[in-house]
């Protein structure tokens, strides 16, 4: 189990490696240069050159790279005399747009997405869940016909339609939720909850609907397992068999897609956030987009790709605990 | 991933499972009226141009007497315009015709499903079949090539690559990006049936009849995966869809004035109040397509992968 | 100025074309059109009525500031907001609405500054007993280490006049390392003495830039100093989360005596940021509860455009002051087919500025353009239309030049906007389209936008952008839109129609070396038509900010100096205990 764990551990190292290598490469080779547009206007070559030393632009590109990885873990600075900026470990540079930290972005950014995404995960898992087992054990009835209906057409809906449906019956119409503006949990749980409700609701009716199928086929297949037959054969009431074997095989797939579906969430929902202005890692990644600031996209990136596989770590881990049949 | 590929029966005999599609077809109304879409969508991509031509309107015509330049430009009219000049109402701003535009938008749109899914299947198959059959390093190096592109953030990727790529045909640039990251979903799929094609009995056979591995490949493994790979592609291409239309709303979709539905979605939100019909026109055949494509490849699933070759 | 520092402040999320355009008394000539503009009826005036002092005034922002550090900030809107509420400089201009918006009032200074030396040598005086917000006395030397940062590859973006006017400016690189600029002196605490290496007779406006506010060297963090300006203004930071909140209080140590300009109603200012444009717009309609102590930062979205018009009470709280930008189809004069006159002669005709002006948003937020300068640069606050094309274009026209060109057939080009201004060139191309010239669009991202036009080899032939000037005067336009002298190969700026034209150029010197203004005004005016007539560009159109304020704000109007942003030295509260705290 401990050899496992290394051996896996460093297969993420090296997959950030290159997720690392491949975000700078494409940020850096194409024609886009973040020294001419701090610059400002007329500005003149040699200020600019001055400006591209400053950002250690002018250095080669395996150089920066180099630079980037070690800076990681033993630090850099930038800048020069009374302006030098010193950053530490985890070093992820500093943006180009606000001079902040991009480590210290991060960190006060993640809340929000952290908010969004969990909350949301809670209220679809509750929704999908319990309309996906519900029609599994109510094969072929017509309860569990209008459950997939309705959850085939609601993960159809485009999450702008949902979105706008929303905001115009909870806001605009009868004025119940306030415009989504983000409140700390720690400042204020219940202005954070009522803020955040729309946002959720809006991504919880996608995912549910996603997971309601999802766990009513897996469901379905578990429940015609040997061992399920077996169990009820013994006796075992049926409520028993459900939850202690049924649901605990036929949640397996469920979890390898909540895995992927929270660590990528975690790591921002662009779309959400923009239609609902919420400070979150997705709409600093738009935000630095639009404004080619390199340091903050490439930090976003690997935070994302890192949440994605210790997301995918954590599923095969809790394989082992879920269900009987996967040991390592 | 895939735990139970154990006992999968043969699937190998073509002619049998398209007999069952075809009784399936007859059996379910849902299957019938997502084909139904699905052709009603094709046919619209197929003949664009002579659709649109019907309402009179080029989909990048501007028509200055349909809009108030005072008021925003919104449509003169009620229902957004909707008139016999325009059937479905007009654009905002620019007078353009909806009818045309979603016309011409679901072209775009399905263009780039189809293309960016052949891409993802041919690619996935190819890779799939590869490590499955080959195995050894073959398949550990694809099995590591696999996990890296899905630790990848795609979206936030796409999104990238997009965004800084200039001078280049975006509506191409953005079927092999999204192609780039589709592919080992299929790959695993195809992984895992051939890992338990590859030693059935008549697989064997042929390698002792002599068969070389690529007569194999073609005649015995390939058809083998078919069925699950078209009912995991037809579940795809829903995601393909709202894949495309997510890129352009975040404005790094394809070059105007070329309507796709996720730009024109993108541009018609902010009018959900003042122009609703702008914004239901796109959102509506998005809904319905991406809705069709659902219920066929659910459908194309139970018959010819009843055990399901999604994990 | 340069709209590089626009694009940099309206992120991606605002799909709003960059706005801040027009002419400042534009609204008279609108009376010609088939309709009186429906929204500019609060221009010139002061909405809302005099405010009572107290109570907390709501920001509500679709972005963050780009920089508010005094050296780095040189975006209209925001050098608005810094100018007025966190530091003084040594001249600004006067808190009035409408033309008087124009004039220059002494601040730091005693006076607006006394040149010598034939105006290559220039003397301020501070006033006595100025202080920064912790009680300590803002001196000469802070203005000037101001004045140095500005020159620091540390600190980019800020407004360049010092570095292009100053003695010694070229090769200096700020005082990070110790070293000091010489052409700046303070012989004294309240003295401090410019030395230029040009006459540069209109040097107070330029002492208006944030460029030119005192920064205490005790409290400098270089590139940090930008998320903490210390105050020299009415309000202090109190918070300032990035992206997210700011939040400002009253200056105890700022003294109202000192300052004619700034009335500091509010005892709080918060601004909000990063909300949908879109969410901005229906608060403020709706106006209730404490958004009715908010103002918009973020212009009017075009979609709302129709919510605020039709509704007389929503429309009376609207902000439509004009600012000095025009936009123009910039050609590129060097290269087939746009080295033909006759071509660039045929765009012009084929443009429809009716469609621009609609695709930006519509009549009563934009004006179409009838010359290259912006109406403010003009006698009478009027754009002449010396070309005399209707609005809509003349095809016919156009087909005939391209004939005459030897071009009947039409021909393909390529043309390059900002993604803000997307239908806009969706409404050119297809204007274009009529005469044969058949327009491929380049979508840029803002960030990307002046780069890629920029470089001159490879852009492409049509790009559609603008110019506004820093003060108004002809001199801080033409010469940076039209002298051939000043194209570079790369990270080209202003000059976008690469045009070079000797007579231009000498014409353009002579009336720089002009000591009578008023005579000099007149030369630009006419040399802005004779520009025209040799069709380097094709007017576009002139946007104006357009800003909704809640049903409890008063003093109200936009500052036609800063591009029609709201003035926040004078807007306050009706009813103080109404916002909430």
């Amino acid at each position: 189990m401990i050899l496992y764990l290394g051996r896996r551990l460093l297969g993420v190292i090296g997959v950030l490696l290159a997720i690392a290598a491949v975000t700078f490469v494409i940020f850096y080779v194409l024609p886009s240069d973040p020294a001419a547009a701090a610059c400002g206007k007329a500005c003149s070559d040699e200020r600019l050159e001055a400006i591209r030393a400053h950002m250690g632009l002018d250095a080669p590109l395996w150089r920066q790279f180099g630079d980037f990885v070690t800076g990681i873990f033993t630090g850099r600075t930038t800048g020069s005399g009374q302006y030098a900026l010193r950053c530490d470990f985890p070093c992820l540079g500093y943006s180009y747009e606000n001079s902040e930290g991009v480590w210290d972005l991060l960190v006060d950014r993640l809340p929000v997405s952290a908010s969004l995404a969990v909350g949301a995960a809670v209220l679809w898992l509750l929704l999908g869940l319990t309309a996906g087992v519900t029609a599994a054990l109510r094969k072929d009835t017509l309860t569990d016909r209008v459950l997939m209906v309705g959850a085939v057409a609601a993960a159809s809906l485009p999450v702008y339609f949902t979105s706008v449906l929303l905001i115009y019956g909870l806001i605009r119409l009868t004025g119940l939720l306030p415009y989504p503006q983000y409140v700390p949990f720690t400042a204020d749980p219940l202005s954070w909850a009522s803020n955040l409700l729309l946002p959720w609701l809006a991504l919880a009716v996608l995912y549910a609907a996603m997971y309601a199928r999802q766990s009513r086929g897996s469901m379905i297949e578990s429940m015609a397992e040997p061992y399920i037959r077996t169990a009820r054969a013994k006796g075992l009431p049926r409520r028993t068999v459900v939850v202690k074997h049924g649901l605990r095989a036929g949640m397996t797939p469920v979890l390898t897609i909540f895995g992927m579906d929270l660590g990528g969430l975690l790591a921002g929902a662009v779309i959400t956030e923009s239609l609902f202005g919420l400070p979150g890692i997705g709409r600093l990644f738009y935000g630095a987009l639009s404004t080619g600031d390199q340091p903050v996209i490439l930090g976003v990136t690997l935070l994302a790709a890192t949440f994605i596989v210790v997301a995918n770590l954590a599923v095969d881990l809790l394989y082992a605990v879920v269900d009987p049949r996967v040991r390592y | 991933m895939t735990l139970t590929t154990t006992s999968s029966p043969p699937v190998s005999g073509g002619s049998g499972a398209w007999r069952s599609v075809r009784a399936e077809l007859r059996r379910r109304t849902s299957l019938k009226v997502s084909v139904a879409v699905v052709a009603f969508f094709a046919l619209m991509t197929v003949a664009a141009p002579l659709i649109s031509a019907l309402g009179g309107w080029g989909p990048e015509e501007f028509d200055k007497s349909a809009v108030d330049p005072y008021l925003g430009g919104l449509p003169i009219g009620p229902l957004g315009g909707v008139s016999a000049e325009h059937w479905l109402g007009v654009e905002p701003v620019t007078g353009r015709d909806l009818f045309a535009r979603v016309v011409h938008g679901a072209q775009v749109s399905l263009l780039i499903a189809f293309a960016a899914t052949a891409i993802v299947v041919v690619a996935g198959v190819a890779a799939g079949v590869a490590a499955g059959y080959f195995g050894g390093r073959t398949d550990t190096a694809l099995s590591r090539l696999m996990d890296l592109t899905m630790s990848f953030p795609s979206l936030i990727f796409m999104i990238a690559m997009m965004s800084v790529a200039r001078d280049v045909d975006r509506t191409l640039l953005m079927i092999l990006v999204i192609g780039l990251f589709g592919w080992p979903g299929v790959a695993r799929v195809v992984r895992g049936q051939t890992l338990s094609l590859k030693h059935r009995e008549y697989v064997d056979a042929a390698r002792v009849g002599g068969s070389g591995p690529w007569r194999i490949l073609a005649r015995d493994i390939l058809p083998g995966v078919a069925g699950p790979v078209i009912a995991y592609t037809t579940l795809m291409i829903p995601g393909m869809i709202a894949t495309e239309a997510a890129l352009s709303y975040l404005g790094v979709g394809v070059r105007p004035p070329t309507p796709s539905w996720g730009q024109m979605i993108a541009e018609s939100v902010a009018y959900y109040d003042t122009d609703p019909m702008y914004f239901l026109v796109p959102s509506v055949c998005l809904f319905l397509t991406v809705l069709a494509f659902t219920l066929l490849g659910d459908a194309l699933r139970d018959i010819l992968d009843p055990r399901g070759g999604r994990s | 100025m340069n709209k590089r520092t626009y694009t940099l402040a309206t992120a991606l999320v605002t799909t709003l074309a960059l706005g801040m355009t027009g002419c400042s008394d534009g609204k008279k000539s609108d009376g010609s059109r088939d309709r009186k503009n429906p929204a500019t009826s609060n221009n010139g005036a002061v909405v809302g009525g005099t405010p009572q002092r107290g109570g907390t005034l709501t920001v509500l922002s679709n972005q963050d500031f780009t920089h508010l550090d005094p050296a780095r900030n040189w975006v209209m809107p925001d050098m608005d907001f810094g100018t007025r509420l966190l530091y003084r400089t040594l001249v600004t201009y006067a808190a009035q609405p409408g033309a008087k918006g124009t004039e220059l009032v002494p601040d730091l200074a005693e006076d607006l500054g006394t040149p010598s030396d034939g105006a290559k040598t220039w003397t301020f005086r501070l006033k006595p007993g100025l202080k920064y917000e912790d009680g300590t006395p803002i001196t000469s030397r802070d203005i000037k280490h101001n004045v140095e940062r500005s020159f620091s590859p540390d600190l980019p973006g800020g407004p360049d006049y010092a570095a292009r006017y100053l003695v010694g400016g070229k090769d200096y690189r700020g005082p990070a390392e110790g070293r000091h600029l010489d052409s700046v002196k303070t012989p004294d605490d309240r003295t401090i003495v410019f030395e230029l290496h040009t006459a540069f007779a209109e040097f107070p406006f330029a002492a208006t830039l944030p460029t030119f506010a005192p920064v205490p060297k005790p409290r400098d963090k270089g590139p940090q100093y930008d998320s903490r300006p210390f105050s020299s203004g009415p309000y202090k930071i109190e918070t300032y989360a990035r992206d997210k909140q700011l939040v400002l209080v009253r200056n105890t140590h700022w003294d109202p005596g000192s300052d004619s300009v700034r009335k500091a109603y509010p005892d709080r200012i918060v601004v909000t940021m990063g909300l949908k444009g879109n969410q901005i717009d229906d608060r403020l309609i709706a106006s209730s509860g404490a958004d009715a102590s908010a103002v918009s930062w973020a212009q009017l979205r075009p979609e709302s455009i129709s919510k605020v018009l039709t509704k007389a009470d929503v429309k009376a709280r609207l902000l439509a002051e004009s600012s000095s930008c025009t936009e123009m189809v910039q050609m590129h004069t060097g290269r087939a087919p746009f080295d033909d006159l006759k071509v660039r002669q045929a765009v012009q005709y084929a443009l429809d500025r009716e469609a621009i002006v609609t695709a930006a948003g519509g009549p009563a937020v934009v004006d179409a353009s009838t010359a290259a300068m912006p109406g403010a640069l003009f006698t009478g606050g009027t754009q002449p239309d010396t070309l005399k094309i209707p609005l809509s274009g003349d095809v016919e026209k156009a087909k005939q030049l391209l004939k005459e060109a030897g071009k009947a057939d039409g021909f393909s080009t390529r043309l390059t906007v900002s993604m803000n201004d997307k239908r806009i060139g969706e409404a050119v191309q297809e204007s274009l389209g009529r005469a044969g010239i058949k327009v491929t669009i380049e979508t840029v991202d803002p960030s990307a936008f002046y780069d890629t036009i920029g470089d001159t080899k490879s852009r492409t032939d049509l790009v559609y952008t603008g110019w506004c000037p820093d003060y108004p005067s002809g001199s801080t336009f033409l010469p940076f839109v039209f002298d051939g002298r000043f194209i570079k190969a790369k990270g080209n700026s202003g000059n976008h129609s690469l045009f070079k034209d000797d007579a231009t150029i000498e014409r353009m010197d002579e009336i720089a070396a002009m000591s009578d203004g008023a005579q000099a005004n007149k030369a630009w005016q006419e040399l802005d038509g004779q520009i025209l007539a040799k069709a380097p560009v094709a007017p576009g159109a002139s946007k104006r900010r357009t800003l909704l304020i809640g049903t409890n704000v008063a003093g109200a109007f936009g500052h036609t100096s800063w591009s029609g942003q709201l003035d926040y030295a004078t807007v306050g509260l009706k009813d103080p205990s109404k916002s909430a705290n």
